[in-house]
């Protein structure tokens, strides 16, 4: 059987025009996807059952059991930490943040070590953005600084921005500037129309010069910004000045180098600075394809996108203090359940082995790095292939992922909701 | 330290990332981009094992060379192995220092580790089911 | 068979006929009915002021704009917390609360329906989501087209029939009930960064004027017999000397329909600005209020603001970056492709600037001077003009000259040389603020026949208690009780159901989204449409087959199907 429009579910271009085919309870063959599609939708590496780690061995137990000691973890926990979120579905993230309330739980997603620093320099300066099909269908100049779509999200060039026509640019490939800002020469740089290549940590000061050109102060520019020479800086900011409706898009090269959310705080005040003569939007290239989901689902209920503390009953929030890589590494969650996400891969040493020294569940389809770390995994179907629900692309668009077939796992929010629910018989709504 | 260690995604760590068990994730998770003539300084030849050590730990890597990054600047992709080098620490952003680890580089003969071993490193216990 | 009698209320219900009387209010199962049984339980509400439930007919609290104002705003959620209680959950935000925060505290000032003022269609499925998450209101939602370049392109046709059948697929793919212009024209000229700045300047690219679109949608909207008239918030939001745009507006309107306005202009107040400059900004609410009289066939919000914090939200894009240009504070901006725009600031509305002052005096003035309290709803914009939670004090300065008076002592004191508020007698009565906050709002919106706004039998029973007795208190000089007892109700009954008490909300709550579904003949159904089709797929980013919001996120869906003209 072949379904037409299917949504992929890895990276925040979140494609929906997949082509997949399937064969009772296997995906065959993918139309449309790029690689990581591919290997996403045609992967086959499934966790088969619960497993659970007794003193130095696994053994497989029942969802039942896996639920009912779930819950039995994070009932035990005086401060609990619920983590990941970013590769699930929207109505799943919601009992997530539900459960959180319950419990008093610290409840954080992937943003934290990707986009958190944007999100700080939002709440500080605001973000004048658009959804993708503004920038495919108007933009004459496209910026990606910090941030390497051809490996990080492969269609995007194609989809939103440089191949992609639009009703205001009929070949966008000659119509179209691209630049491309970042420490090295990635792959993204080779089609662009201009490099600028910065060093190291030298984001903001690059950023500063070219909002000092804008503002009409050329003479203040030094012949050299952190290694670009002051002729580039001139001719990207009159480019950028020239443009009808340009569009940034960065990525963690700003996020997580020297400077963090100063660096993405300047490249707004510039956007904004920017519109003052043409119209410029700058946009945040999420990595996870619902980590902007989890931002949106945490938000409408407790207020805040990422790093919540419930712990005084109260939603609170203070990046830097309630984020996990902070609370791992002070040692100072006693429980961990990660949803959808590996923290074991993708934090720092010191916090994979905090989350091996403390009751640590995961809930996610396959083995990754947090396995290891785990005393108990719950499979659950893969949403977008084998269960559905709502995922908001990088842009803010809200797409539902479809169901491919009916396999053998439940979904995470099958899971989730009974954990919620024995936590909930448990606290009763005191 | 005589290095500065960026990381950042790939699209083979990206196509491999819910396979963290197999060789091909292993294989582009330890792999260490450095610039040729910093290689040639080192005698390091394509395809050598070096061991890379931070204030937080040592881990074991593969080189490749790289044109596109500068000297002094070496790359591996986002993953177990870089996160064994970057501290926790976030400067009060949440935020490690993900791409700025000074990191020491020399060469060895040592064999790779696999993530199972990483993670049994830091305290975990390896399912091969 | 649940039943609910309740007892001893004294009970406005103005679209029955009844103005203020000591009655007994029937329930059985969710609806008003003639009698109860012995078995019923019973409510004495021993003479309270008893209404119809609430009715926002313009708010923002649900979807992509609206988050983005919490997201990008902790200061204003840290100002407005509560913990886990009961079967509450945690609440954040003071001008922009979380969804559970806006639907508890609507409750407890006894509002059980709330239209959301802009829903991008692309971005309806979020909408949606919200809305399940706000349960204790049923909820509407305003369907932006003022940038839609299918409507433009059938406006540029002079093809009513085209512009008809566009709406009624859009609301039908996105499960909206109204037709939303927001600054028609101005959304789709801010794509590349203008405006336009009366409404017979052209649309670049689309050869349009914002009169034309304006026009071909109230003929669109009285084809498809939708419930609600075309919703339109003006061209020139915030100009000085606005008022001029605003009349020439209200000028074109036909009266085409016979129960109900054929034009709604939220928001009044921010488009009732004379003056040129922020300098010798002015009041032009008798010119506005003047021609609301002459014209049944328009109705009005007021759009009242109120001094404080507060954060401004709206599609209106180019407006905010004006705003955004005066305040120089936190900017966001949205715009959304095919279709419209939006944009973000927080502001405070102070009592030290006169602009603030102006405005303050305006939106009090549009409904002191509109005759008819059918054709002047209270609002504030929520939150633009202020928060809801405002409401109360609005209620009070409109039935109490008195309050009035002590308030302009504390303005900037040129204010009066500006406005007329202060030469104005009028004290609203409690009917017509019942009909200014529920009654006309039904009506206006076209959802009476729905059981909504009233109380006779088979209306829906939500009902608002509120412990405030007419036959004993003098509004015009008790004004702080008649602000405290709005603020809270004894009781907000929804569906029959006891949903709040005394400020607290008692149950999860349940509620339904009211959309619309015109029926057009299979020739004008756009689906099947081949130019629609291949415009859809060559300039949207997502599949035309996932643009619809699929029945799951309406768990409650009420449609109300129409039958088109055509």
């Amino acid at each position: 059987m072949k379904v037409e429009d299917v949504v992929c579910p890895f990276c925040g271009c979140l494609c929906d025009d997949l082509v997949v085919e399937v064969e009772g309870t296997r995906v065959v063959s993918v139309e449309n996807g790029c690689t990581l599609a591919n290997e996403k939708f045609l992967g086959d590496n499934r966790l088969t059952s619960p497993i659970r780690r007794a003193g130095g061995a696994w053994q497989q137990v029942s969802y039942e059991e896996a639920i009912e000691e779930t819950a039995a973890i994070l009932l035990d926990a005086d401060r609990p930490l619920l983590y990941g979120w970013s590769g699930t579905h929207g109505e799943a993230q919601s009992i997530g943040v539900h459960l959180g309330e319950l419990l008093g739980a610290l409840i954080d997603n992937t943003s934290t070590v990707c986009h958190g620093p944007s999100i700080m320099a939002i709440q500080e300066v605001g973000h004048p953005g658009c959804t993708l099909g503004q920038v495919k269908n108007r933009a004459d100049v496209v910026v990606y600084w910090g941030t390497n779509p051809i490996d990080a999200h492969p269609r995007h060039m194609s989809r939103y921005t440089t191949f992609a026509d639009g009703f205001f640019l009929t070949d966008a490939f000659l119509e179209r500037k691209v630049i491309v800002v970042d420490v090295r020469k990635s792959e993204s740089a080779n089609i662009a129309d201009e490099f600028v290549k910065i060093e190291p940590g030298g984001d903001y000061a690059v950023l500063a010069a070219l909002r000092a050109i804008v503002r009409g102060k050329r003479s203040l520019i030094p012949s050299f910004v952190s290694g670009v020479s002051r002729e580039q800086l001139f001719r990207v900011a009159d480019t950028l000045l020239g443009a009808k409706f340009g569009a940034i898009f960065f990525g963690l090269g700003l996020t997580m180098s020297r400077g963090r959310y100063k660096n993405v705080r300047n490249a707004i005040e510039l956007t904004a600075e920017l519109n003052r003569h043409t119209k410029w939007t700058i946009s945040p290239m999420r990595g996870h394809w619902n980590v902007y989901g989890s931002n949106e689902v945490f938000t409408w209920i407790s207020g805040y996108p990422y790093a919540v503390d419930f712990a005084r009953g109260i939603a609170f929030y203070n990046p830097g203090e309630t984020t996990s890589v902070d609370v791992l590494r002070r040692g100072e969650c006693d429980a961990c359940l990660v949803v959808a996400s590996d923290p074991g891969a993708h934090f720092p040493r010191a916090c994979a082995e905090h989350l091996a020294r403390i009751p640590t569940v995961q809930i996610d389809p396959h083995v990754n790095a947090t396995t290891h770390l785990a005393r108990l995994q719950i499979p659950v179907a893969v949403t977008g292939i084998d269960a559905e629900g709502t995922a908001y692309r990088m842009d803010g668009v809200p797409i539902r992922t479809r169901k491919l077939f009916t396999g053998r796992y439940p979904s995470d929010t099958d899971v989730l909701m009974k954990i919620y629910d024995r936590v909930k018989e448990e606290k009763g709504h005191g | 330290m005589s290095f500065i260690l960026n990381t950042g995604r790939t699209i083979r760590q990206g196509s491999y990332v819910e396979r963290k068990n197999t060789p091909a994730y292993r294989e582009e998770a330890s792999t260490l981009y450095m610039h040729e003539v910093d290689m040639l300084d080192r005698e390091i030849e394509s395809g050598d094992h070096v061991r890379v050590e931070s204030t937080q730990g040592a881990v074991v890597m593969r080189v490749l060379p790289a044109a596109w990054l500068s000297r002094g600047e070496v790359f591996v992709c986002l993953g177990p192995y870089a996160n064994h080098l970057v501290g926790a620490e976030t400067h009060c952003t949440g935020m490690p220092d993900f791409k700025d680890t000074p990191v020491n580089i020399t060469p060895t003969d040592a064999p790779l580790v696999s993530v199972a071993d990483l993670m049994e490193q830091c305290g975990g216990v390896r399912y091969e089911g | 068979m649940a039943e609910l009698l309740i007892r001893n209320a004294f009970v406005i219900d103005p679209l029955s006929g009844i103005r203020g009387e000591i009655k007994d209010i029937a329930i059985r199962d969710g609806k008003i009915v003639e009698d109860t049984g012995a078995n019923a339980e019973v409510i004495d509400a021993q003479g309270c002021l008893t209404l119809p439930g609430g009715i926002d007919s313009h708010s923002h609290v649900c979807g992509t704009k609206v988050n983005f104002g919490r997201y990008m705003s902790p200061e204003d959620m840290r100002a407005g917390r509560t913990s886990r209680k009961g079967v509450m959950h945690v609440t954040s935000g003071y001008s922009v609360p979380t969804t559970f925060g806006n639907s508890y505290r609507y409750s407890t000032m006894g509002y059980t329906t709330v239209l959301e003022g802009a829903m991008a269609p692309l971005e309806a499925r979020h909408t949606h989501e919200e809305f399940t998450a706000t349960p204790h209101q049923d909820m509407l939602a305003n369907t932006l087209f003022d940038g839609n370049w299918s409507v433009m392109e059938a406006v540029r046709d002079k093809d009513v029939k085209r512009a008809a059948a566009v709406v009624a697929w859009t609301l039908a793919a996105v499960k909206g009930f109204a037709i939303k212009l927001t600054n028609p024209g101005g959304t789709e000229a801010w794509g590349f960064g203008k405006d336009v700045h009366s409404i017979h300047d052209t649309v670049p690219h689309f050869g349009v004027t914002p009169a034309e679109i304006i026009d071909t949608m109230i003929r669109a909207n009285e084809i498809l017999n939708l419930p609600h008239s075309v919703h339109l918030h003006c061209n020139n939001l915030g100009v000085p000397g606005n008022y001029q745009t605003t009349l020439e507006t209200i000028e074109r309107v036909p009266d085409l329909h016979a129960r109900r306005q054929t034009l709604y202009l939220t928001h009044a107040q921010f488009h009732s600005y004379g003056g040129s400059t922020w300098k010798d900004i002015s009041s032009k609410s008798e010119d506005i209020a003047r021609m609301v009289n002459a014209r049944p066939q328009v109705a009005i919000d007021m759009g009242q603001v109120m001094f404080g914090r507060t954060t401004t939200m709206t599609a209106d894009g180019p407006m905010e970056f004006k705003l955004y240009m005066l305040h120089q504070n936190k900017w966001s901006n949205h715009d959304v492709e095919l279709e419209t725009g939006s944009g973000i600031i927080p502001v405070f509305y102070s009592r030290k600037s006169l602009v603030n002052c102006v405005m303050w005096a305006i939106g009090l003035e549009l409904a002191l001077l509109t005759r008819d309290p059918w054709q002047c709803m209270l609002s504030t914009d929520n939150p633009n003009g202020a928060p809801f939670i405002k409401y109360p004090e609005i209620i009070a300065l409109l039935m109490s000259r008195r309050f009035r008076d002590r308030e302009s002592e504390l303005l900037e004191p040129r204010t009066g040389h500006y406005v007329p508020l202060f030469a104005i007698d009028r004290e609203l009565d409690w009917y017509e603020i019942a009909v200014m906050t529920r009654a006309a709002q039904a009506k206006a919106l076209g959802i009476t026949s729905i059981g909504k706004g009233h109380l006779s039998p088979g209306a829906e029973a939500d009902i608002a208690i509120y412990p405030l007795k007419p036959q004993e208190i003098d509004p015009s000089a008790e004004y702080k009780q008649v602000m405290a007892g709005f603020g809270k109700t004894r009781y907000t009954i929804k569906r029959g159901r006891v949903v709040s008490r005394d400020g607290e909300v008692v149950v999860e709550g349940a509620n339904s989204t009211i959309w619309t579904k015109a029926r057009i003949p299979p020739e004008l159904d756009l689906s099947s449409d081949p130019e629609f089709v291949k415009k859809f797929e060559q300039y949207y980013t997502v599949r035309m087959s996932n643009y619809p919001v699929q029945d799951v996120y309406l768990p409650r869906g009420v449609c109300i199907g129409t039958e088109a003209s055509l």
